[in-house]
Formats: C-alpha cells, structure tokens, sequence
C-alpha cells in the first residue's frame, strides 16, 4: 500500500515512527531544530525511494533507520566543510583531532546502551555507527590495524546484542 | 558454511546496523537466501532493536509532519494554487483542459519510465548475480594447482557434443561443465561416470543449467577416463544408455 504512496498509509507511518526516527536522529544531530529538519527530509526521502525499498532484504523498519542514521551524519559532516565540500561522502579530507572524543553521549536510546560498553569498544561503536567513519579512517585515526578494528567492532556489536 | 558461527561473528548486528562492507553485504544477503536459520537471526535483531528504538522513542516537533505533507503533496497542489487568476473565460478553460491533460500524460510518461527502469534494475541483478556465480566457479579452478582436466569429445551419437571436466587430485571434488550437449528428452538425464580400473564409477545424474558454469558431481577417488552417457530419469547402477562422449584425463 505504502510502495502505492497511499498518503494516508504514509501518516499512518510518521504517527508510528516518527519517534523512533527522532530519537536516532537526535543521537548524532544534538542542535534540536536542525534535528527536526533533518527528520523532515527523512521522511520526504523514504516518500520518494519508498520503491526501492526491498522487504526481502530488511525490514522497513531498518530501512527506515539507515535513511535516518545517515542523513544525520551527512547533516553533520555537511557543517564540518558546508563551504565547499556539503555534498561530498566520508573520504580522504576528513579530520580526525576531533573525532575521538565526539560530541558527547547523550543518555537516551542505543546511546544510553552504548555507555555499557567497556571505553575501547565503545569509542570504535561511537566512531562508526553514530558518527560514520569506516573501519579504514577509524585504523588510520586510531593507528590501530584494520583487521584489529573489525573484529573489535564486531565483538563490541556482539555484546550491545545482549543489552538491547 | 557454519551457519552459527558466521551468526555469532556479529555480522547480522553489522549488516543491519549498516556497517557491513558492500562485500559483506551481498554476501550476507546471498546467505539469507540460503540459510533459514541466518534469516531468522537477522529477522530477531531487527525487532529487538526495532523494539528498542520505539521504546526510546523522542516526540519531534509538532509542525514536522504538516511540513512533510506540503512538501510531498504533488498533484493535488496544482490545480489550487492560483484562485486569484482565475477569469471566467474560455481561454481559461482550455487552458485549465489543456493542462490536465499535460499532467496526465506526464504521469502516464514516469509510471512507463518507473515500469521500465523497474525492469532493468531485476535484469541487472539477475546478471549480477549470474556473473558472481561464474567468477566463483574460474576461482575454483585457477587457484587449485591439484585440477586435472579430461576434455571429453563426442561419440558417434553426437560427434559435436563436447563437455570437460575438471578433477582435483587431493581432494577428489569433481567439476563438470557441459560445453556442449543436446538437451535430452523429458524422461531422460545424462549421467557423468568415472572410469577407475576398467569399471564404471556413477558420479551422478545433472540436469542442464544454463546459469550454471559448473556442475559439482559426487567425488571420484580416482580416475583414468570420464564419460557421460544418456540414461532414464534418475540414472542407472551401471550405464545402460548411449555413450554421448568420453575423455582421458
């Protein structure tokens, strides 16, 4: 009914999940009215690629998420270089200084589980699942081995399983 | 594959988190397709932490969702937007025709593209998919110095039939690719033997797959000629039917 783009079953969505879209958003974005824009373009974006959505792959649910996970990242990305560079994706001109200690981790949602993790771990999980660095900027930043960091983040994805 | 230890690897939490590797990720859906119990995992995690975020679910501002609406109402903003110019003419009621029927076409024209392009995108993955498969099948053989290969050339049958297959010495895995072989009657299979001190080996019945590079037989622990004959659906014990072609190895 939604890949029809019955508006109505789109209402029905946003009244559903729009909270739990937010509450990731507001994880990476921390400035609230930003927050709430990105979460608009969210959901102007799963209204237009809701075709490509394919239900053999995921649940829309998860679908939805990474739409949201990513447009905040890309939000935030965006501010650190909007003068020239907004649209470009993560690559070599990003800086790390800042990047270890992040924003701070605010007490909510998969956040909150995050501050579970044993410090290491929960840096690597920070690095690459709210601010979006890949397992090579984040050996580079880190000057750890590549190999070293998937296998960290894998064993640190393995325990926040448990506590969700 | 062991099923349960790629589950535990983390690579479900990875891929659904999206932090699997592209690589990682069509692997992973291929093993989906495969494995019930991968599904499952998967499928479980999605809803635990789909549970967990509607737990932690946030109200965002209230003017968000109206804002949304405008910004995806289509169709319906365009034929209100102007009540000020309206005059009471004919012109602009040929106008207003004239538009509607612009709109339509324009409408009718994307759900053809959208059609279309629908279509290329499954012709794409299906190739995609069927490139995969074959380059996975070369890797088999470029990579193992233990291969032997037995060209097998036509009988007086079918003088152009032509298949090959490929044997590895250490581990006795048998490969077969049908170069060439007339597609067989409906009751009928072609059935591969191994040929080891003078007797017969079966190495089982194939079907002719055409996305298929290679067919993987039984094993053969050793061997000095292959053969391929013709027999009833299912095989026989021994090769009863015609002899298609046969090779050395």
């Amino acid at each position: 009914m939604l890949q029809q783009r019955n508006e109505k079953a789109f209402g029905y969505l946003y009244d559903n999940y729009s909270g739990a879209l937010y509450g990731i958003v507001n994880s990476i974005v921390t400035d609230k009215e930003i927050a709430n824009d990105v979460l608009q373009n969210v959901f102007v974006n799963i209204w237009r690629k809701i075709e490509s959505y394919d239900s053999s792959k995921g649940r829309l649910f998860t679908w939805m998420l990474n739409i949201a996970r990513n447009a905040s990242i890309d939000e935030v990305r965006s501010k650190g270089f909007r003068d020239s560079q907004k649209n470009q994706s993560l690559g070599e001109n990003v800086n790390f200084p800042g990047a270890v200690t992040g924003p701070a981790i605010d007490d909510v949602g998969l956040k909150k589980v995050l501050t579970k993790l044993k410090g290491e771990l929960r840096v690597l999980v920070d690095m690459s699942y709210f601010q979006g660095f890949t397992h090579e900027e984040i050996s580079r930043a880190l000057n750890i081995p590549l190999g070293t960091v998937k296998t960290r983040i894998r064993s640190a994805l393995i325990q926040l399983r448990t506590m969700i | 594959m062991n099923v349960k230890e790629y589950i535990s690897s983390g690579i479900v939490e990875s891929y659904v988190l999206g932090l699997a590797s592209e690589e990682e990720r069509r692997e992973f859906e291929q093993f989906c397709s495969q494995y019930p119990e991968l599904l499952a995992a998967r499928n479980s995690f999605e809803l635990a932490l789909e549970k967990q975020a509607l737990e932690n679910a946030i109200a965002p501002a209230v003017d968000v969702k109206s804002k949304i609406f405008e910004q995806i109402a289509g169709t319906g903003k365009v034929v209100t937007m102007q009540p000020a110019a309206i005059k009471r003419t004919n012109w602009f009621k040929y106008a207003a025709a004239a538009c509607v029927i612009l709109l339509a076409g324009s409408l009718y024209y994307n759900l053809t593209l959208y059609n279309k392009n629908k279509v290329l995108q499954n012709n794409y993955d299906t190739n995609i998919a069927k490139l995969n498969s074959v380059e996975k099948d070369i890797e088999i053989l470029q990579q193992n110095p233990n291969i032997k290969m037995a060209s097998m050339k036509g009988l007086d049958a079918s003088p152009q039939s032509y298949a090959t297959v490929y044997w590895d010495s250490t581990s006795h895995d048998v490969y077969l690719m049908t170069n060439n072989l007339p597609i067989p009657a409906s009751d009928k299979q072609y059935q591969l033997w191994a040929i080891f001190n003078g007797q017969p080996v079966d190495l089982g019945v194939f079907d002719m797959k055409k996305e298929k590079l290679l067919i993987q037989a039984k094993n053969a622990q050793g061997a000095e000629a292959f053969a391929i004959t013709l027999e009833k659906k299912g095989g026989s014990l021994t090769p009863e039917g015609t002899m298609y072609v046969m090779g050395k190895l």
